[in-house]
Order: structure tokens, then sequence, then C-alpha cells
């Protein structure tokens, strides 16, 4: 009983996408419209594109750039929201700064980056990197703040320098939230370099999607959608399950991702 | 924490900021970046109030706001609502969860062309791209701020023959309110950008439009006006939200 149980709980997600599938296929039907294929006209266009030498090149090279600007990131804001978290004029310096960056879309930054570095890897990279990196700022911030003190207390009574209580007491205990945030910028590194490469129309997925709504290949378009829609949901589940492996001692806060953009 | 600090706090803040645009005015003055590529700060500011003056730049606020606000508050409605219901009976939740699971990390962008051939060029398209972007964190945080409300309050509330429907809405929901309006701030700060994103990719009219129609003529001073704007707006929003959220809140321990 209890194995059945997990069973559906373990194919819930796949009965999800199949649903939602089914719904789309059944809302194009019903509306019968040119420029909304159906469902499975849209997987039927996936091998295609994934056949095609220069798209996958292409979609290559977009995750190539994603997981650069994801990499750096991490490695920048984790010890910065850390250190804002333990040291309040570090984080009065930084909290105003960020705040103002925050609702600026990064993307936007594109043109003007675009300008200075022009349309290459490396001002895409940059973008993401930007993307990335307040949330994971943030979560991390929050995470160090909220260590307790008496842990610190210990490790001070034990002769831990600050350098090292912030690496072996800090930033462990604040490793469940440091990763919720990098979970958020999984997602948002995917969302920005879609957005970069539509702006900067030269290679990428974002730029096979758009190029295909210019030229009205709505196949192209919603079989697109599905890669990217696949790629998102897949880095999920891959980065959820590493989450799981490095802090399983500690409860998951939620089980369902808390993305956003 | 007295005066003194908190007057320590802001100068430090804005200490950052001024070194930024310091920097940005000696590029300029230096002559390591072109003024083309580069415009002075001042040009920049006294572009931006120029502007912010111009009725045509004031009509593209009013829209992005328009845009901005209605999917935000379809996100609210909705979200709140699916997560209230998907904490309070299982039957939902064991529904929406997989649903949310498979929705929340797919990018929303990546929905737009097809929200474009769907709803059309207008404001449908771009409202509804803002609500399912901003819907996720407020949907998860009402979900688990609902789901985490104490026992012992519905227990009481129970007791005292309170019937489901009342316990839902004037116990379960004023003790989720904290989380939801954090879900809310995530999801305003979301509105913004992608409002901003939406209105880049097609649109007449805008913030979004006025930097992409910038941008094709290579007017780098106008370039930043949209962005300093939508900064300001996210900005002046949050503490909006912030000053409402302490109003709602007020009594609360410890928020």
């Amino acid at each position: 009983m209890s194995t059945g149980r997990d069973l559906l709980a373990r194919l819930a997600p796949l009965l999800a996408c199949l649903g939602l599938l089914a719904i789309w296929q059944a809302a194009s039907l019903a509306l019968n419209n040119d420029s909304f294929p159906t469902a499975l006209r849209a997987i039927e266009a996936v091998p295609s594109i994934l056949g095609d030498k220069e798209a996958l090149i292409n979609i290559l090279a977009s995750l190539r750039r994603m997981a650069i600007g994801f990499g750096v990131a991490v490695a920048v804001s984790i010890p910065l929201g850390l250190l804002m978290g333990r040291s309040r004029p570090v984080a009065s310096f930084f909290n105003p700064l960020l705040m103002v960056i925050y609702p600026v879309p990064k993307a936007a930054l594109m043109p003007i980056i675009m300008l200075w570095l022009g349309v290459g890897d490396l001002s895409k990279t940059l973008v993401i990197f930007l993307g990335v990196s307040l949330p994971v700022i943030y979560h991390s911030f929050a995470g160090a703040r909220a260590v307790e003190e008496k842990m610190l207390w210990s490790g001070a009574a034990m002769g831990l320098s600050a350098a090292e209580r912030l690496v072996r007491i800090v930033l462990p205990a604040a490793l469940p939230e440091i990763l919720t945030g990098c979970r958020t910028g999984l997602v948002l590194a995917l969302i920005t370099m879609i957005t970069s490469e539509m702006i900067a129309r030269q290679s990428g997925a974002g730029n096979i999607l758009f190029n295909a709504l210019d030229m009205g290949e709505y196949d192209t378009v919603f079989a697109m959608i599905i890669i990217v829609g696949a790629m998102g949901i897949g880095l999920d589940a891959l980065f959820e399950r590493v989450r799981a492996r490095l802090v399983r001692w500690s409860e998951p806060q939620f089980d369902m991702p808390l993305s956003f953009s | 924490m007295n005066a003194r600090a908190v007057t320590t706090d802001i100068l430090l803040g804005l200490l950052p900021i001024v070194l930024l645009i310091a920097a940005w005015q000696a590029l300029v003055s230096f002559g390591y970046a072109p003024v083309t590529l580069l415009p002075p700060p001042g040009q920049v500011f006294g572009r931006m109030v120029r502007q912010i003056l111009d009725p045509t730049f004031q009509q593209d606020i009013l829209a992005t706001l328009f845009r901005l606000f209605a999917g935000f508050a379809v996100a609210v409605v909705i979200g709140v609502s699916i997560g209230l219901a998907a904490a309070a009976n299982p039957m939902i939740n064991a529904v929406v969860r997989p649903i949310v699971r498979v929705l929340a990390p797919l990018p929303k962008v990546a929905l737009y062309p097809a929200l474009l051939l769907l709803l059309g060029f207008n404001h449908e398209s771009k409202i509804v791209l803002v609500a399912a972007d901003a819907l996720f964190p407020i949907l998860l945080s009402t979900y688990y701020g609902a789901s985490t409300v104490e026992q012992k309050l519905i227990w009481s509330a129970m007791a005292a023959g309170t019937s489901h429907r009342e316990i839902l809405f004037k116990v379960v929901l004023p003790a989720a309110a904290p989380s939801i309006l954090t879900g809310c701030r995530i999801g305003l700060v979301i509105s913004c950008i992608v409002v901003f994103l939406a209105e880049m990719i097609t649109s007449t009219d805008g913030l979004g439009h006025v930097l992409v129609t910038a941008a094709r003529t290579f007017q780098t001073v106008d370039m930043f006006v949209p962005l300093i704007t939508i900064s300001l707006l996210g900005l002046s929003l949050n503490g909006a939200l912030e000053g409402l959220r302490s109003y709602l809140l007020r009594g609360f321990p410890d928020v």
C-alpha cells in the first residue's frame, strides 16, 4: 500500500505534465487557430530542432553561458551575503544599493551593456550573473542572520577565529536557506538567458524562439517553449536532488520550489 | 537601536550609491568612456527631470503602472485563494502540488510568444504574463503560511463553535498574513521586472518601449532614463507595501 502511494507521489509531477499537455491539446482543438498548434504537433517538432546541428550548438552555447554566469554569481554572492548577515556595517553598506538594483530588470540592461561589451558571450554572461546574484545574496543574508548566537559563542570559546567561524559555523547553518536562494537563482538564470538572447538576437535558445515567432513558424515557437520548459523543470529537479543530499539533516521548508524572476 | 546608529547606517548605505555615481562621473570626465556610450550622470538626471514633466513620458509610466497593477492584482487574488484552498483541503492539495511543482520552475518569459499569439499584442498578454510570474511566490508563501498556522488556534476556534468556513477566513487567513505579505513583496518586484521585459519585447507604449526605442536610435541618455524610472517605481511601490504591511500587521509580534 505504502509503495503504491510512493509511486503515485513520485509520478504526480509527470501526471501533472501530461494533464497540462492534454489541456493544451484540447484547448487548441477547440480554438482551431492557425497560430496555436496542438500539443502533439509541437512535440513532433521538438526532434527536428534538437536534430538540427546548428540549433543544438546554439542551445548548448546558451547553457554554457548560463552555467558560467550562475557559477560565478554563486561564488561571489554567498560570501557577500554571509558577511552581510554577520556584520551590521557591511549590511548597511550594501543593502540600499541592492534595493535600488532589485526592481531593475537585469535583461533590460542588455542594450546598454551591449554598447560597452558587444553582443558576444561576455555581455550575456554578465547579465545572467547580475540576475542570479541578488536572490542568492538575499537568501544567504537571511540565512546568516538567523544563525543561533550560542553556536557562535561556543565556537569563539573554543578558539575559532572570525573567519573560521564564518566558514565552519555560519556557512553550514545557513546552507538550507542559501540553497533555496540558489534554486531561485537557477530558474532566474534560465529566464535571463532567454531574455538576453531575445534582445541580442545573435545566437542561443532565446534567439531561435523569438526568430520563429517573427517568421510565423508557430510549430517551432511552441516546440521551443516545450524545450525551454523542460530545461527549467529538469534543472530544478536536478538541483533539488543535490540539495536533498547536501542538507539531508534539515527538513525542507518548501517541497515546492520558490521560484521567481 | 538608537537614533545615532540609524544615521550611521543611512550614511553608510548612501556611500556606495554616491561612490557609484562618482565613479561614473570620473569615467566620463577622465575620458575613459566616450560620452556617446556613457553619458555623464548630470546629463542623465537632467534628462530624467525633463522627461518626467513630459506628458508623453507620463503616459508611458501610466501604461506600465496599469499593466503592473492589473497583473499583480490577478496574481494576488488567484495566489491567495489557491494557496488557502490547498492548505485547507488535502484533495485540492494533491492536485495543486504537482501542477505547481511543474509550472513554478518553468521560465514564464518563454511562454510570452504563446500568449502573444493567443491574446494579441495589447494589454492582455502582458497582464497575463505579469500575473503568471507573480503568482507562484504569492501562492507558495500563502500555502506555507496557512499550513503552518498553530493547530491550537484552530482547535480553540472549533471549540468555540466556529464553522469551517469561518475558521478559514477568521483564523487561518489573519495568521498567515505575514507570510502572504512577504510573498506579495516578492511578487511586486517580479511584476516590475516582468512588465518592463514584456514591454521591451512588443509594445507601443510603456517604459520598456521607451528603452527599446532609445536603444534602436542609440540615444544613450534616453536608455538610462526608463531604467532609473523603473528602479524608483520599484522602490516606492516596495515602500508603500512596507507601509501597508506594518499597518495591517500592527499588533503582530515580531514582524
